[in-house]
Order: structure tokens, then sequence, then C-alpha cells
């Protein structure tokens, strides 16, 4: 073998990225047919993750404000209104927002006092154990069943009525004996639960329908993208066999191809991703009031989101280049020679 | 006759001229078929050639003659189906994928009837793309691109776009790019085909100047009889065969000839 013949090195991707972002430029209405596809797609996604998150966040909102009144309606049922009344309660472990959201309900009747133990708000009166009981007419026991204690007798010592409000459900009490007698009632009863287990397998069901109809939208845009590039493939066969016949290695065809499309999927995602969440947005907007969803909407998971349409659209313009580049780098550059199309 | 016979011989040896000549190209015996299904064309039937360095060959033949093919081969576009190409002593069937792009980067220049140039690049970029590809930095690509370019005479139009230039401007650029890394061989199809008397004539002389101060070897596949007077060598050929090898000076005389009839 000759010494004077060596091994052609691959380009600089930078140089690639450059001849690419041109490419696209100059071929600007092919590009944005493309670019479009992969934007009707990926807006798809988006505005079905939107509606996700919107509906969550809305529907626990009103989960939690549905279960506000159930507890005030009980409490109105024990004792009238709350106004004028000295009222206690015991927090055990974590407060949930709803026990906040409902104390806040309580404080806002208006109790001659309100006595607390093991939690801090504005209204409540922080005391110690014996005190709480102290010429109260109703107990309210909140918090996670697993730090609740086993009897709650002490607390109640002292109560002008012996009622207990508790959020913590089959709670046996001990020690309760002497004075009236500790006449309890759960807040939630187990119709509730039923009812929340069926609406999850419902939507469940929901879930996955809509996952296939996404998964089927964004094969489409896969084809139809692979399709538009094999297309520019054809359209271009004389430039690829120039490129070849000036030393292009048909690796580098390759990764220009891959880089073009990798950019027509990063313009489409984003662009994609915006007009799907901000669609979704208003059309939720329109149906559950703006103020209600743009308060309650999880912006950090709508970022997370579109940062995964962006991927995921990037990735599968990608994959779509897979075919045309190969037929592009496959070319003969011989072909180019040729004076007739 | 036997006199005639052995000049020729040499004509098609290319030793016109007295001494030991150093081939370029040296083509051997080669065959080329063509299969598409189940029929075969075959498009050369073996073709001989050597070509000195720093001479000036034109192919002569009609379309199908299998002047196409002889000429990817000669560029090292095409691999023989039997028969050897020799490229500066190489036998490019020997050469993987890599290397053909290496030598077709760095050896050989490559010259279109319709310019290839990149649309979307301009006359410079156009211009030091293929010494990107060899491997050269953008700084030293420019400064050697723009000499090149006032080479060529357009020394000014660096930073246009393709579409703003004339034909023969175009043309211009083309053979500045294939000049990019300085290649033994200047491989020309058509270069003229698509340019008006004068602007082809332009271009002609360009490519005899380039190989009288570069020593580049410059082969053109042509039907242009322009392109005859200034070449050492005129090759012919038809039915993938050689059928034969000639002068500008034996030329002159046929056309004359034919043109006092």
């Amino acid at each position: 073998m000759n010494q004077s013949i060596g091994t052609q090195r691959t380009l600089p991707l930078r140089r690639a990225v450059h001849i690419a972002v041109s490419g696209i430029r100059i071929r600007i209405g092919r590009s944005l047919v493309t670019v479009s596809g992969v934007v009707l797609g990926i807006a798809f996604l988006m505005s079905n993750l939107t509606g996700q998150i919107v509906k969550t966040a809305v529907s626990s909102e009103r989960d939690a404000r549905h279960k506000v009144d159930l507890m005030m309606s009980l409490v109105s049922a024990e004792m009238g209104p709350a106004g004028g009344r000295t009222l206690a309660v015991a927090a055990f472990g974590q407060v949930s927002d709803v026990e906040r959201a409902f104390l806040a309900r309580v404080v806002a009747a208006g109790p001659a006092a309100f006595r607390a133990l093991g939690v801090a708000m504005q209204g409540l009166t922080p005391v110690t154990a014996d005190a709480l009981g102290d010429g109260a007419s109703l107990l309210f026991v909140i918090g996670d069943a697993a730090s609740a204690p086993a009897s709650i007798g002490d607390l109640t010592r002292g109560m002008s009525a012996r009622v207990v409000l508790d959020t913590v459900a089959g709670r046996a009490y001990a020690g309760g004996a002497a004075g009236p007698e500790v006449r309890r009632a759960p807040f939630f009863g187990q119709e509730a639960e039923q009812q929340e287990a069926e609406m999850a397998a419902a939507a469940r069901q929901e879930r996955f329908r809509i996952t296939w109809i996404i998964a089927v939208s964004l094969m489409v845009t896969v084809v139809t993208v692979a399709n538009a590039l094999l297309m520019s493939v054809t359209e271009r066969f004389r430039e690829i066999g120039t490129m070849k016949c000036l030393g292009a290695l048909s690796s580098f065809i390759r990764t220009l191809f891959l880089i073009e499309s990798a950019l027509i999927g990063m313009a489409g995602s984003v662009l994609g991703a915006i007009t799907g969440a901000a669609f979704t947005l208003v059309i939720y907007g329109f149906t559950y009031r703006f103020g209600t969803v743009f308060g309650s909407t999880n912006y950090g998971w709508l970022l997370l989101a579109g940062g995964g349409a962006v991927v995921c659209g990037t990735l599968m313009a990608m994959a779509a280049a897979i075919y045309p580049a190969r037929v592009a780098s496959r070319m003969v550059p011989a072909d180019a020679l040729r004076s007739t199309v | 006759m036997t006199a005639s016979h052995s000049q020729t011989e040499a004509l098609f040896r290319g030793e016109t001229e007295a001494g030991k000549l150093d081939h370029v190209i040296r083509a051997v015996d080669v065959h080329k078929v063509f299969r598409m299904g189940d029929s075969e064309t075959r498009a050369l039937a073996g073709v001989s050639l050597d070509v000195r360095r720093g001479e000036y060959l034109s192919i002569m033949g009609p379309s199908g003659s299998g002047k196409s093919t002889f000429f990817n081969m000669v560029g090292g576009l095409d691999k023989p189906t039997s028969g050897k190409v020799y490229i500066d002593q190489v036998d490019i069937a020997q050469l993987d994928p890599y290397e053909l792009a290496w030598l077709r980067c760095r050896k050989v220049g490559y010259i279109f009837q319709t310019f290839n140039l990149i649309q979307v690049m301009s006359c410079i970029e156009n211009v030091t793309l293929p010494m990107a590809f060899a491997g050269m930095d953008s700084e030293e690509a420019r400064d050697k691109g723009l000499d090149i370019l006032q080479r060529v005479g357009l020394g000014d139009r660096a930073l246009h776009k393709p579409a703003e230039m004339s034909g023969g401007q175009q043309q211009r650029v083309a053979i500045a790019r294939a000049l990019a890394n300085s290649p033994d061989i200047l491989l020309a199809d058509e270069p003229t085909g698509n340019l008006d008397l004068k602007t082809g004539e332009e271009i002609i002389n360009l490519f005899s100047r380039l190989r009288d101060e570069l020593g580049v070897t410059v082969i053109t596949a042509t039907h242009d009889l322009k392109m005859l007077k200034t070449s050492d060598r005129i090759v012919w050929i038809e039915d993938g065969l050689i059928t034969r090898v000639s002068t500008p000076e034996e030329m002159q005389i046929e056309i004359g000839e034919v043109g006092g009839h």
C-alpha cells in the first residue's frame, strides 16, 4: 500500500451544526412543514399532560373544600354553631392541609376560646395537656393515625361535654370512665373511602386510554417527520454527492441529517410544548374559572412536563431521521456528477 | 502503417515526450459491468490509459459511450468490475471508505457541469469546505481560500452566495473549491456545458493557466471542441472502448478539413 494515502478524519461537530443550521434556513418552507409535524404531536402530548396537572390541582382543591365542608357540617350537627363556645384541639404527628383549612374555618366561626395542643395557628391558644380539656364542650383530635396515642382519656379531663371529633378512623379510647360518657364521631365514613377507590379505578382506566392515544399520535409524528426527511434527502442527492466528492465521510452525512433533525425536533417541541400548555390552560380557565386554574396549578410539574415533552420530541425526530440519514449516507458520489437529475 | 501504429501505442501510454514519465493515473484493462436485475450493461470493455502528471487530457465521446463511467473510475468515484485503476500508484480497489474519502479530498478536485456549489454557503465557505474535511483549522483555511479565489479572479466575491453570481463566476468558485486541498488531479465533467461560448472559453483558459502555474493534471470529459486545442491529448471513447488517442494538431487538421469541405 502506498504510504501517501491517509485516512479521512471526521469533521468537528460545530462545523456540522453550522452546515445543518444553514441547511434548515435555506429550505425554511420545507423545514417549517417538518417542524409543524413535531409541533402538532408535541402540542397534543403537552396539552394532555397539562390537562392532567390542572385537573389534579383543581380536583384536589375541590376535594379539600368538600372535606372541610363535611367536617363543618358534622361540627354543627354535634353542637350547633361553634361561635361563643370553648373548644379544644389535639394534634398528633403530621397535620394535613385539609385539617388546617378546617381549623381556620372553625376559628372564623368565632369560638369564645380555642385551646390547642401540638398545633400552632392564628386564633389558637397553645396550652399544656393538663389544661386542654378544661371547660371545653368539644375536642377535635387530628393528625395521622400512626402518631396518635392509644388513649385520649387524659385530654378529655374537665370537659363540660365530652364530645370528641376524630379524623383518625378506628381509634379506641380508654380511660374516660369518670364523668359524662365520651361521645365519639369519626369525620369520614366508610362510604367515602369506597367512593374514592371507585374514582381512582376510573381515573386509571382513563389514563391508560389517553396514554394509548398519545402514543399513536407520537408514532404518526415520527412517520411524518421521517417522510419529510426522506423527501429532503431525495431533493438533496446532488448536494450530498458533491460533499462526498469533496471528501465527506458517510458518517458525516449521517451526522448532518441527525443534527438537522434534532434541531427541527427541538424547535418543534419547544413550540409545541408552549402552545399545548397555553391552549389547555386557557380552555380549563374557561371551564373552572381562571383564578382557580392559575392559582392551583403546580408550575414545577408543568415545567417538568414541558422539559420532558421537549426531550421526547427531540429524540423522536432523531429516531425518525435514522432511516433517511442512512439512505443519504449510502448515496454514491458519482451520482452528483450526472448532469441530468 | 507500422510506424503510425507504434506512435499510437506511445500515445496510449502518454509517452509523447521523451524520458521516463511520471504517471498520475494508470488504467489497466478496465472493465465495468452494471447489473440491473437480470439485465447487464457493459459500460467499459477493457480500457487502458496512462495519464502523465501535469497533462491536460480531454475525453470525448457520445453519451452512453462509457465516457462518464471511465471518468468516474479515474476520479476514484467508482471501482472497476475487473482491471486496475491506479491513482498515484495506488490501486483504488484496495482502498477502504476512509481512504477513498481521503483520496477524494486531497488528490482529486472535482468540477461539475452544473457547478454543484452548496447553495446555502457563501463562496468562501464553499471553497473552505474541503479544507475543513481535510482537518485544516478555519483561520488557515480562510486565508488559503481567499488566496485561491484571488487566483481564479473572484477575490472580491468571497462573501457572495452562489445564487448571486453568474454561471461563469459560479464555475470559477467550483474550480477554486476543487483546488482547495492542492490536488494532483482536476477532474472536470463537461465544465463548459452550461456556459456560453465566451465564458466557456475563459474557463478553458483558466484550466490551462492553472495547469501551467500549479502543475496540476487536468482531465475533462467534454463535447466542446473549444476544449480540444488546449489539450495535450484527446481520448475518444465509443462503446466502452478507446477508439483513438490524438493530439490537438491532428484534430485541427481534421476539423479544418471538415470545415473546408
